[in-house]
């Protein structure tokens, strides 16, 4: 798992342009969002699929999920040099951005994945 | 805008095609995409792809664009005869196309007939109303038959219309503040402001502007601008670093008299003075002392 | 409770993954129909003012507190004033947008060209495999569910002793519907991240109704409290310049 978290996180963020103002710039802020979801939701496609390699099941599954959404917002985080807001015009964005429709795409993934290699 | 980074990007692409090292396409596409005015190069490199035959099917569809932007830079070059040859290519292939249409006009304008330019666009203008790029030809064509106030009689026009459009609000500023009407340029770069409030050459261009205008209150607003223009650049602009000083010195000025109620900041142009040093010593070393003498005489540097 | 039921690899082979690939491919294949679709609709005189015009209210609301306060009064008064204000919509003028706009037929053939692209490729997968695959279990959920989803997720298939977690192929089918979105969004772009369940949500305003958007801009901009920044960017510059001479 954390190696799948490292690759990850290397396509995540390459345009995070980020400025420094109380003021945000729309653009650049509309950017992050967009850099935000769709790490989150390649992070949930891959996690989904290897979650359900493992053949993980029930509760186990969202634990997983969860676990990597925490570890996206960290390493979101941490692509940010910590100083969120800096980036985002509230912190709680980079832990609640796109994490529903990372969900959807999560559970298809990991029930694709654990039919086709487990319940056959 | 062009961003530092691309700007970069740009130069080397060009220094690279310069020297023979290809990558010409890449280049015309970035200045197209940069909106980067560098006619004579595009002209050059661009010529150069559009009678290779073999290079110029290897662009298949783009071959077009390629088209649109040689003459376009032909035209800015006084080369007429190649304008005329692209143009007349993208008329066989888009016969009845509004941008063809458009670039005719504009070839026009070129050849200086200004009569017939108008009448082309008016004919275009008859068939779309709503297209921008013609009525903002029509206006340049005012402006460079230098009668700026049909200019902006026709961009105050434009802009009833297409409000939201940040480049012409700057357009109509700028000719406003060319004939000293300030107050209309204040307003215009409020607007500007309001569209785009982070780029600092707004704010700067609307200090400018409330200092000129003058009066104890537009120039505590044009301080307070020039403070807002140190803040968005990190204080690397000279002129904003002039600017507050000179606000400062104009308010006490003014204020003499009165009592000063309201001493906000008083630090701020001392340390844009102290700034204005440092920069200079770092890359004017010559004329430091010119820049303290006058600060002196100001009263800013002690 | 049929609790290990044994499902044939056929039905993974022939059923299951076909299913989702078609899916995607399918939606590709419509983005690109879409884009080739797309016409560049000459717009009205008027529509594309009042668009312009919310837009720069917009741009005033966001960054009022840039520009003095006596400026943004005049602006605010020059906007929503009741006589000839930008934003205000005359009384008579806003009930028969909407007649107005279905009676345009441009408007409306354009808009019947979006959900044809959007409806019929969806119509014709959901035909497809209500044909070949309808009645198949095809897939379980790694975790269970209560009986509610029971119509939700064995759509096509009536048997009530079956486990909840059981997915019958059409309901697959939805499921592909609604969770490849992210997908898409990935592959494809950020265009396609505004997908049907929007443009589903749109078609029941039916369109855009500039009227209303008027005076929500309106009355968004009557409640601005006007808070002038320049004083505090003042303090930072001073903090900048401080930082920048020492």
């Amino acid at each position: 798992m954390a190696a799948n978290e490292d690759s990850g996180s290397f396509s995540k963020t390459s345009s995070e342009s980020g400025n420094d103002l109380p003021i945000f710039s729309a653009e650049n802020l509309q950017c992050n969002l967009k850099v935000i979801y769709y790490s989150r939701t390649f992070l949930s496609i891959i996690g989904g699929v290897i979650a359900g390699i493992l053949g993980l099941t029930g509760l186990m599954g969202f634990v997983v999920y969860f676990l990597i959404m925490a570890l996206t917002s960290l390493g979101l985080a941490a692509k940010a040099k910590f100083s969120i807001n800096s980036y985002f015009d509230y912190w709680n964005r980079i832990v609640f951005e796109g994490f529903l429709g990372g969900l959807m795409s999560f559970v298809l993934f990991w029930t694709f994945a654990y039919d086709i290699v487990h319940i056959f | 805008m062009v961003g530092a980074a691309e700007e970069i990007q740009l130069n080397r692409l060009e220094s690279q095609v310069e020297h023979g090292g290809g990558g010409a396409w890449e280049y015309l596409c970035l200045v197209r995409k940069l909106k980067v005015r560098r006619s004579e190069k595009v002209l050059k490199y661009g010529l150069a792809i559009l009678k290779d035959p073999k290079k110029r099917s290897k662009l298949g569809g783009e071959e077009w664009t390629l088209y649109e932007q040689v003459s376009l830079a032909a035209m800015d070059c006084q080369r007429l005869d190649v304008a005329k040859e692209c143009i007349n290519t993208l008329q066989k292939k888009f016969p009845s196309s509004l941008r063809v249409g458009r670039l005719e006009g504009m070839f026009l304008e070129a050849k200086g007939s200004w009569a017939d330019a108008e009448k082309a666009y008016s004919r275009l203008l008859e068939e779309n109303p709503l297209d921008q790029a013609i009525h903002k030809r029509k206006i340049a064509m005012a402006k460079a038959q230098g009668n700026v106030s049909s200019a902006i009689e026709l961009l105050n026009k434009y802009l009833e219309t297409f409000m939201a459009d940040h480049e012409a609000w700057r357009e109509l500023a700028e000719l406003y503040v060319s004939l000293q009407m300030y107050k209309q340029a204040a307003f215009c770069y409020e607007e500007l402001i309001l569209c785009q409030p982070t780029i600092p050459l707004y704010h700067l261009a609307y200090a400018d502007v409330l200092y000129t205008l003058g009066g104890l209150e537009n120039l505590q607003a044009a301080k307070k601008y020039y403070a807002s223009t140190i803040d968005l650049t990190g204080g690397k602009n000279v002129r904003a670093l002039y600017g507050v000083c000179l606000c400062s010195v104009a308010i006490n000025q003014l204020s003499k008299g009165r009592n000063k109620e309201e001493k906000d900041s008083p630090d701020l142009h001392s340390l844009a003075a102290k700034a204005l040093v440092k920069d200079y010593k770092q890359r004017a070393p010559t004329k430091v002392s010119l820049l303290t003498t006058t600060l002196q005489n100001m009263k800013l540097l002690s | 409770m049929a609790d290990d039921l044994v499902l044939d690899t056929a039905i993974r082979d022939w059923v299951l993954i076909p299913l989702s690939v078609v899916m995607v491919l399918i939606g590709v294949l419509r983005y690109f129909v879409s884009k080739l679709m797309r016409t560049t609709q000459v717009p009205d005189a008027k529509v594309v003012r009042e668009g312009q015009v919310v837009l720069r209210a917009r741009n005033l609301r966001a960054a009022a507190n840039f520009i003095p306060a006596k400026s943004f009064r005049s602006r605010r008064v020059y906007y929503g004033n009741e006589e000839n204000g930008l934003l205000h919509v005359p009384k008579g003028q806003a009930q028969n947008a909407q007649a107005q706009m279905l009676s345009d037929p441009n408007m409306a053939m354009d808009m019947m060209k979006k959900n044809l692209s959007m409806i019929i490729p969806q119509t014709l997968t959901f035909a497809w495999v209500n044909f070949f695959f309808s009645g198949f279990v095809a897939a379980k959920i790694p975790f269970p569910l209560t009986q509610r989803f029971r119509s939700m997720l064995q759509n096509g298939i009536d048997l009530s002793t079956v486990d909840v977690s059981y997915v019958s192929s059409r309901s697959w089918y939805f499921l592909n519907l609604f969770g490849l979105r992210g997908l898409f969004s990935l592959i494809l772009g950020e265009e396609n991240a505004m997908d049907d369940t929007q443009r589903m949500m749109q078609m029941g305003g039916f369109g855009f109704d500039a009227s209303k958007s008027l005076s929500a801009e309106k009355d968004s901009l009557d409640i601005v409290q006007h808070d002038w920044a320049l004083p505090r960017l003042e303090q930072r510059a001073e903090a900048v310049l401080r930082k920048l001479v020492k």
